[in-house]
């Protein structure tokens, strides 16, 4: 289980202002919001990549950022993180940078047949196939390649949470679906609790148990994807429906252009 | 009156660089005691540090010898010009000897390293940072000090010391060359000039300041390139500062040596 606890963090401007929900163990939750909202933010914080200025998060009860180094370290071996760009290794290849998401020292312990098995294991789930992409560097590879490398890197230390970093930008629709299908795979396979960054809504609302929505650093929406999609509020009409996304923006737009000291075009 | 407006400004800004300076000389202590504590514990990988003593010493050495050639037969040139017909032409044997071990090698060698070396490191971390792989190491459980820092900045060290110590050779070498092509000065008397103000202690201040620029032109260049933001600019901006920053520090680091170890 992961529960955010009161998270707060600000760079120049306030980020995230006070974030608390719970994610259970073995559940798929989406998260949705505007670009700049925090999201990403929210999900770095879970395993303290960053570290917000006010809150915590707990994982399985274990404080993220009262624990000490090999505690924290702990925590981060449970969890896979597959980047928005996948942050392959330059310098190393695909079996490398598979293998690297085993845990240290895995070389000498498990020796290198065993390495490899589970380094082509992790591929073939996420449908690449070892014998054509293990010697390639990621610079060889193309976008949909890369970010299944990175799923496999995440998922080849058999880690007990996910985290999805807006894991379908920048692919296609037909690698997004594929890309969606791994992770309803994964989730279903290996009982992994999952948390998935993503501006792609109808995907989210097919992959998760439920959804959230951010808006200016709180929770505005959390829910079941059936309870997204009936829900009153504009701004998650706006997100559920196209239709009312256009009309939100339209709308926005002509109050942006009424007021010259508008900076932004303001959801209904 | 104008004294008055500009002296908070001009105040600040002193106030602004001493505290910037100071929390980058943090920053470098910090890094430098995680890296010895990963030394001590044996959690550098002796594949990762002999892999940057290649690429920082074995890599290096081609210019480095360009350098030490150009710069030993320069110093001899010069100095031939200038004592011809005044000073006996056997002191340009201690000149070019004391100016390359005690100067020109440490430096122009550390100069070289810092375009080579230090540059690159620092990009390359930078992109790493710029591009989440810096996060990916930590989120796999990974410590980027261990992994990436240590053997940076440990390689560092040998790296400079080994370089100086061809540089030394090489720049004397050629001087000689130059010395006798030049001024007609046999390399016997080179040789006679050179031992008259030869200490022995000067080879290893020479090795002194490798050691200490070996520890510098990484630690910066380290440092510079973990605290990267911003994409692409970013890495350009770090990089560039990365080299001021190395260039002032080895150059100040330089001017300290001789009030330290020569008296």
């Amino acid at each position: 289980m992961i529960e955010y606890r009161d998270v707060y963090k600000a760079f120049d401007v306030p980020v995230l202002s006070g974030v608390s929900f719970t994610v259970e163990t073995g559940e798929t939750l989406a998260i949705l919001g505007p670009s700049g909202t925090g999201k990403s933010v929210l999900l770095k914080t879970t395993i303290g990549l960053i570290v917000p200025d006010a809150g915590d998060v707990f994982i399985d009860g274990q404080s993220v950022f009262a624990a000490d180094a090999n505690q924290l370290q702990t925590l981060r071996r449970k969890a896979g993180y597959v980047f928005q760009n996948a942050a392959l290794f330059d310098s190393m290849n695909v079996f490398e940078n598979v293998a690297y998401g085993l845990p240290e020292g895995a070389l000498k312990k498990l020796g290198r047949r065993e390495v490899t098995r589970r380094v082509a294991r992790s591929l073939e789930e996420v449908n690449l196939d070892p014998s054509v992409v293990l010697t390639k560097l990621p610079a060889e590879l193309s976008g949909g390649m890369r970010k299944r490398v990175g799923l496999a890197r995440a998922i080849v230390g058999e880690p007990q949470i996910l985290l999805y970093d807006e894991p379908v930008t920048g692919l296609d629709p037909v690698n997004a679906v594929a890309v969606d299908r791994l992770i309803t795979d994964i989730a279903e396979r290996t009982h992994v609790t999952s948390i998935v960054v993503t501006h792609d809504v109808e995907g989210a609302l097919s992959i998760s148990d439920r959804v959230s929505l951010l808006e200016g650093g709180k929770l505005r929406f959390l829910g079941t994807p059936d309870e997204f999609r009936r829900s009153a509020d504009p701004l998650v009409r706006a997100f559920a429906d196209r239709q009312a996304a256009v009309e939100a923006a339209l709308a926005g737009s002509a109050r942006s252009s009424r007021m010259a000291d508008a900076k932004t075009p303001v959801l209904p | 009156m104008m004294m008055t407006k500009r002296a908070p400004g001009l105040v600040r800004a002193i106030g602004g660089v001493g505290a910037t300076v100071a929390r980058h000389a943090g920053g470098m202590g910090i890094l430098a005691w995680r890296t010895l504590a990963a030394l001590v514990r044996g959690q550098v990988s002796l594949r990762d540090f002999t892999g940057q003593l290649f690429a920082m010493g074995v890599q290096s050495l081609p210019l480095v010898l360009v350098t030490s050639v150009l710069s030993g037969i320069v110093t001899s040139q010069q100095g031939g010009y200038q004592f011809t017909g005044s000073i006996p032409l056997y002191v340009l044997g201690s000149v070019v000897t004391s100016s390359v071990v005690l100067e020109l090698g440490p430096v122009l060698t550390a100069v070289v390293v810092i375009g080579r070396v230090g540059a690159r490191i620092t990009a390359e971390l930078g992109t790493m940072q710029v591009s989440e792989q810096i996060d990916a190491l930590y989120s796999l459980g990974r410590d980027p000090v261990k992994v990436l820092a240590a053997p940076r900045i440990l390689a560092g060290m040998p790296a400079m010391v080994l370089l100086v110590g061809i540089s030394n050779l090489v720049g004397v070498l050629a001087g000689m060359l130059a010395a006798r092509l030049t001024v007609g000065l046999g390399h016997a008397t080179f040789f006679y000039g050179a031992r008259l103000f030869w200490h022995s202690y000067d080879f290893f201040y020479s090795e002194m300041k490798a050691w200490a620029f070996g520890l510098l032109i990484p630690l910066i260049s380290v440092h510079m390139g973990l605290l990267t933001r911003g994409g692409a600019e970013g890495v350009g901006r770090s990089t560039t500062a990365s080299v001021v920053f190395m260039i002032i520090a080895v150059l100040v680091c330089d001017a300290l040596f001789p009030p330290l170890f020569l008296n």
